[in-house]
């Protein structure tokens, strides 16, 4: 019931606004609906006691024995967590965007969070996946008549990429389902499959594909700077806040349990490659010259430590991997609604038009540093948190993979600085008339940037939350070396 | 009187009825993938029916099962209905594009 | 919590406040409004650390202050906590202290600046940061004091921003100090695999069931010392200090003479215990530190900016603090890092005042004759270069001649070493104050004495530099090293450091160095106070003198050997890697489903007659297929 209210709040207020498609109301009915999802889920947290919740209980195909189960677990919630915190601010983005039918954006966007709500709190694998593929189609066409040049030939190539990675997540779920005899695909049904080594080494690629996909690590990511640099910022936002945490979520429930042996087989393969991908993409982050495929490349960077993170799969790494999905979303979604107000103010996201920006908006100069602070992990924000446990969890398995991973943190700090330096310091060469940041502004980085140096001086509420189930996965789940 | 029907019917052997049904059909379907004029080729397409038909009866009076004439039956009624919406594209064709050459209608594609 | 931990906690609470509160309201305060909250925060810190400091007994040892859990999971624990003892009360003493004077000078170097409030706030954090970094208990919240620094550091130097050269040094200041992170980062990581804890108290006391240079000893040692040469400018990571001095001067006083570039040489003394135990990294810590002492010496020789030549000095002293660290000579170290951060923020202090005076002029070739004009500008400047010139009784005097007596006990070559190198910092130092002050007056400005905000921190460091050296008075001067047994208490290494020279042997030591001295003094006033022989362009000098005057060309060869390589890799892995290989791949995959659409697509053609004779030729063959498979 909790879980149906949920997925109602936003699902019935994008119904709502498909059918009475209000123009200038319609920012607002979103706002208020993110919020009340919000207030929902910091009650759930509130009323969480530490043990797994089965909200959701009945029939769904009874002549194949198919259920209809859905629930959380901290794991879980850390999840439905940020996506309702996400979303409010994404909706606010929206306020500055100025995009033609609100209304049908809105209704997008709530759509991809019922659905996103639902991909967290499925505890089936058919159904989990068909809430993973439903998440989708709303950004599909937020793409497709909402993105900016060559969006067509970018949107379908990324639909027909990332379908490609579902499909084969797909066979691999039926596959599993036909093993396990009583074709029900719960997640502990699956988890107590017991599949023989050298199927779990190929099963391994066929679920995890999708996910390497989604997420993206290296040599998967291809799709993400076009995507990214094209699509209109509240649908990157979506993207790289939470569209990417769903493959982090999707490993944890339906790789690591279901075949435990072959990702032990291929722990040190996908760590590496996951290395390269942080490394990778924090080099190439240099010398972007487009606010947005510069994020895309820093989103790379970081998403290749999350995965090493979690792949390292100890306690110390796991919890390090979500907390850091977790600041990860927070920071990304600050990045992009900067990217969006100096879109605002420049008329576009290259740096090449910027610079100097801080003698005419010291404010907004100073919020683009505190939530860069974040994205270099500076001790005090969470960034650091995560980062910390992480390089501590990948050290326990090998020195020279956390070396690899530590030295991220000077590419970071590389990068970001030369952006910041292109975008806001330097001689006022453009003479630019422009706003300093609004009160919209402040509404909406302030309270990311709070949450960012609360969570960074006192973790404890998010670490208590997901601590206990990382802790069971792991002992449920022993990785042989 | 039926009776004397089917008698007269088993005068003529069974093969005969086959072959020409046979022929006629071959005949239809010549017609319909050779020829150009739409109004032969629904003509022709009611040339297949009806050796269809032929083979039908034949059998039946062969076999004394009646069954097989309900068939017969149904074909017709399908074959008039055809005929019908048939005909309308002709028309609508002569009126759009001033001809019944079939391979005027090659915009059926991507 | 007990009243005095209680205050202990306190001392970093205020300037944070300082720094929230300057910083939210910085429109609505005026520069000296906010420079008076910002000092007033800064003394009060001074005051609680002193109370602190009054009410706390060394014999105990100190103890750990928790203050609330911050990490903590399964098997990971790491409090927010404070270490309250010997050495951090000493850091908190001349943090807070320095502090505070540089403060109350800022407030009349920055009167004419319209974002002095954000300079004041971001001084407050910095001084926050700094606290952290001294104060904490486990190698974890020192990081997040030694990051902390690290930013301000970063804001500072690119205070003015819309000077390229500034933020570019600002961002290399911080992505050096970002290399050194790295082997900070990997040494806590291992130490918390060993140990299971960062708390320093816990680790010193588990280390001493390792065996000398054992391999993860040797591992953590060496990667602490190269996070230390990060943050305290040494080879190979040195380049960045003398570009940091883009920042405001006090800046330069503060945090890159005085406290933040002394964290390294923190960091080992609190872990002496590990060094104590791997020979070997002591050993590269000597070399490295005495290497760094010559080579910035002899950089400094032929600087014409007066921050430059001061920064330069900065890098050398540290060089010898640390070549003391190798020696295992720790309480040396802190000594001469106190009197360092007396007399070299007086120094920077001083420049300040003189470039304040000639209304932003660096260049000492412009200078000259300035004794006249600003006297007490002349004679603090004046004491704080015999200070560090190691002038008989003055602070340096005493700490740089405890590192040269522990250098003769360890090795000739080293104690040649260093001597040379405080030649050349003598002759350099009196190179600047001789083209300073002495001769007649080379630039055009009116110079004028600074006010009396900027002079009475002057006087206070003045002061300090001279009697500073009672607080280590060695024995031969009746003395008893009270800080040495102070921070002994503290340090495991300080209480087992010796040093076993005869008196004759100190007394021949001191003698010959105060000799050579005053002779190099001597040079330098015939070369530059009686004709100020000034120097060209570099390009005109003779080879060696022009390789020292372009500091060894060390920063072209470091853009030629990482920084263009890695831009070139930038652009490579983008062009070729992404636009050629991966998003092409990515690509192929949608564009293939398309692709085999076009080509299934033409079988569609459209033509009625050919979809007939396809229907029929489809039902034939299927009939045959059925046909031929029964």
């Amino acid at each position: 019931m909790i879980v149906a209210i949920l997925l109602l709040i936003p699902f019935l207020a994008a119904t709502f606004m498909v059918v009475a498609t209000p123009t200038r109301q319609a920012r607002v009915v979103a706002l208020a609906s993110t919020l009340m999802t919000l207030v929902f889920t910091g009650w759930l947290c509130f009323a969480y006691q530490g043990d797994p919740v089965i909200a959701v209980d009945s029939d769904w195909v009874p002549a194949w024995g198919l259920r209809l189960v859905m629930g959380y677990d901290g794991i879980g919630l850390l999840m439905i967590l940020l996506t309702a915190l996400v979303f409010p601010f994404i909706i606010g983005a929206g306020f500055g965007e100025r995009l033609q039918h609100p209304s049908l954006v809105n209704a997008l966007l709530l759509y991809t969070q019922a659905f996103l709500l639902g991909v967290f709190t499925a505890q089936n694998a058919l159904l989990f996946y068909i809430f993973y593929e439903l998440a989708l189609l709303p950004v599909f066409f937020l793409l497709l008549y909402w993105g900016g040049e060559r969006r067509r030939g970018i949107t379908v190539r990324f639909f027909m990429y990332t379908l490609l990675g579902g499909l084969s997540l797909l066979f691999g779920i039926l596959y599993c389902m036909v093993q396990e005899g009583g074709f029900n695909g719960d997640f502990s049904a699956l988890a107590a499959l017991d599949l023989p080594l050298d199927t779990q080494i190929w099963l391994f690629w066929v679920l995890f594909l999708a996910f390497a996909i989604k997420l993206p690590i290296f040599p998967f990511h291809g799709w993400q700077p076009d995507t990214y640099s094209m699509a209109p910022v509240q649908g990157t936002m979506v993207l790289a806040a939470v569209m990417l945490k769903m493959g982090l979520y999707g490993i944890l429930r339906l790789v690591f349990p279901i075949v435990p042996e072959g990702a032990a087989y291929w722990q040190n393969t996908v760590i590496i490659l996951s290395l390269i991908g942080a490394i990778y993409g924090g080099v190439i982050a240099f010398r972007q010259w487009d606010l947005k495929r510069l994020i895309a490349y820093s989103s790379l960077s970081h998403v290749g430590l999350l995965c090493a993170g979690l792949f390292a799969w100890n306690g110390y790494a796991v919890t390090g991997s979500l907390y850091q999905a977790f600041a990860h979303a927070i920071m990304v979604v600050g990045l992009l609604y900067l990217t969006g107000a100096l879109r605002e103010r420049v008329g576009s996201t290259e740096m090449g038009a910027m610079g100097g920006l801080k003698a005419r908006t010291p404010r907004l100069a100073a919020l683009f540093l505190l939530v860069m602070v974040n994205a270099i992990a500076l001790p005090f924000t969470q960034g650091f948190i995560g980062e910390w446990l992480m390089f501590a969890g990948i050290w326990q398995l090998n020195g020279w993979m956390a070396f690899g991973a530590v030295t991220t943190i000077v590419l970071g700090a590389i990068y970001m600085l030369y952006a910041y330096q292109r975008v806001m310091l330097g001689e006022d060469k453009w003479q630019l008339e422009m706003d300093d940041a609004t009160l919209r502004d402040h509404l909406v980085l302030v309270p990311l940037i709070a949450v960012t140096f609360i969570l960074g001086v006192y973790p404890a509420p998010i670490l208590n939350l997901i601590n206990g189930p990382v802790q069971q996965l792991i002992t449920a789940i022993p990785m042989l070396p | 009187m039926e009776q004397e029907v089917i008698t007269a019917i088993r005068l003529v052997p069974l093969e005969h009825y086959v072959i020409l049904s046979l022929l006629l059909f071959s005949i239809g379907i010549a017609g319909v993938v050779f020829r150009r004029n739409t109004i032969i080729i629904l003509m022709c397409l009611e040339l297949m029916f009806n050796s269809v038909n032929l083979l039908l009866t034949a059998f039946s009076a062969y076999h004394s099962d009646p069954r097989a004439q309900v068939f017969v039956f149904f074909i017709m009624l399908v074959a008039a209905a055809e005929v019908t919406v048939g005909l309308a594209i002709l028309v609508m064709m002569k009126r759009n594009v001033d001809s019944v050459d079939v391979n005027q209608l090659n915009r059926l594609k991507w | 919590m007990v009243t005095a931990d209680l205050l202990f906690s306190l001392v970093p609470a205020l300037p944070l406040v300082g720094a929230v509160l300057i910083a939210s309201a910085r429109r609505y305060l005026s520069g000296t409004v906010a420079g008076m909250l910002a000092t007033a925060l800064m003394v009060g810190a001074f005051v609680l650390t002193a109370v602190a400091f009054s009410t706390f007994d060394p014999s105990t040892g100190g103890h750990t202050v928790r203050v609330f859990d911050w990490i903590q999971i399964t098997g990971m624990d790491i409090p927010f906590a404070f270490r309250y003892d010997a050495l951090a009360l000493t850091m908190m003493l001349l943090v807070t202290g320095v502090g505070s004077l540089i403060h109350l000078y800022s407030i009349g170097y920055m009167h004419n600046d319209a974002r002095a409030s954000t300079f004041f706030a971001q001084l407050n954090l910095f001084s926050f940061a700094m606290l952290l970094l001294v104060m904490g208990s486990n190698l974890l919240i020192t990081f997040i004091g030694w990051e902390g620094v690290g930013l301000c550091s970063y804001l500072l130097i690119g205070f003015w921003y819309n000077v390229p050269d500034y933020n570019y040094a600002a961002r290399k200041a911080f992505v050096m100090n970002r290399i050194g992170d790295v082997g900070m980062v990997l040494a806590m990581v291992l130490l918390f695999q060993q140990f299971g804890t960062l708390e320093y108290s816990v680790i010193l006391e588990q280390a001493d069931g390792f065996s000398a240079n054992a391999p993860i000893l040797i591992a953590a040692t060496l990667m602490l010392f190269v996070g230390a040469t990060g943050k305290s400018a040494q080879i190979p990571l040195f380049t960045w200090l003398p570009d940091a001095m883009a920042g405001p001067t006090p800046v330069s006083a503060l945090i890159h003479a005085a406290t933040m570039v002394t964290a390294g040489i923190y960091l080992v003394v609190r872990c002496s215990g590990l060094f104590e135990l791997v020979p070997l990294t002591q050993d590269v810590i000597l070399v490295i530190g005495t290497a760094t002492a010559l080579l910035a010496a002899s950089i400094g020789l032929f600087q014409n900016d007066i921050k430059k030549v001061l920064a330069y000095s900065t890098v050398s002293q540290l060089g010898y603090m640390f070549a003391a660290l190798g020696m295992g000579a720790y309480s040396a170290a802190m000594f001469h890092v106190i009197m360092h951060a007396f007399f070299k923020a007086l120094l920077f202090l001083g420049a300040g005042s003189v470039i304040h005076a000639l209304g932003g002029e660096q260049d000492i070739r412009k200078m000259g004759g300035l004794k006249g004009s600003i006297k007490i500008t002349y004679v603090t400047f004046l004491i704080g270069t015999c200070a560090i010139a190691g002038l008989p009784l003055l602070s340096g005097f005493f700490s740089k001649d405890l590192i040269l007596a522990f250098a003769y006990q360890r090795s000739p070559v080293v104690y040649a070493v260093l001597v040379f190198g405080a030649l050349l910092t003598t002759f350099y130092m009196f190179r600047l104050l001789f083209l300073v002050f002495f001769g007649s007056y080379r630039g055009k400005a009116h110079p004028h004495e600074s006010p009396l905000s900027m002079t009475v921190p002057l006087m206070v460091l003045a002061a300090l530099s001279v009697v500073g050296g009672v607080i280590n008075l060695p024995h031969l001067f009746g003395g008893h090293e009270a800080l040495k047994h102070f921070l002994a208490t503290a340090s495991s290494g300080i209480s087992n450091e010796t040093l076993h020279l005869s008196v004759t042997t100190e007394w021949i030591l001191m003698g010959s160095t105060v000799l050579l001295v005053t002779s190099t003094i001597a040079y330098a006033y015939g070369r530059f106070a009686r004709k100020a022989e000034l120097d060209g362009e570099p390009e005109t000098m003779p080879l060696f003198k022009r390789l020292l005057a372009e500091r060894w060309r060390i920063d072209p060869l470091y853009a030629a050997l990482f920084e263009r390589p890695f831009g070139w890799m930038s652009t490579k892995l983008h062009t070729v890697g992404e636009s050629r290989i991966m998003i092409p791949l990515t690509n192929g995959v949608g564009g293939a489903a398309l692709r085999i659409g076009r080509v299934v697509r033409r079988v569609q053609t459209g033509n009625a007659s050919f979809h007939l004779l396809a229907m029929v030729v489809g039902i034939i063959a299927f009939l045959f297929i059925t046909l031929l498979s029964t």
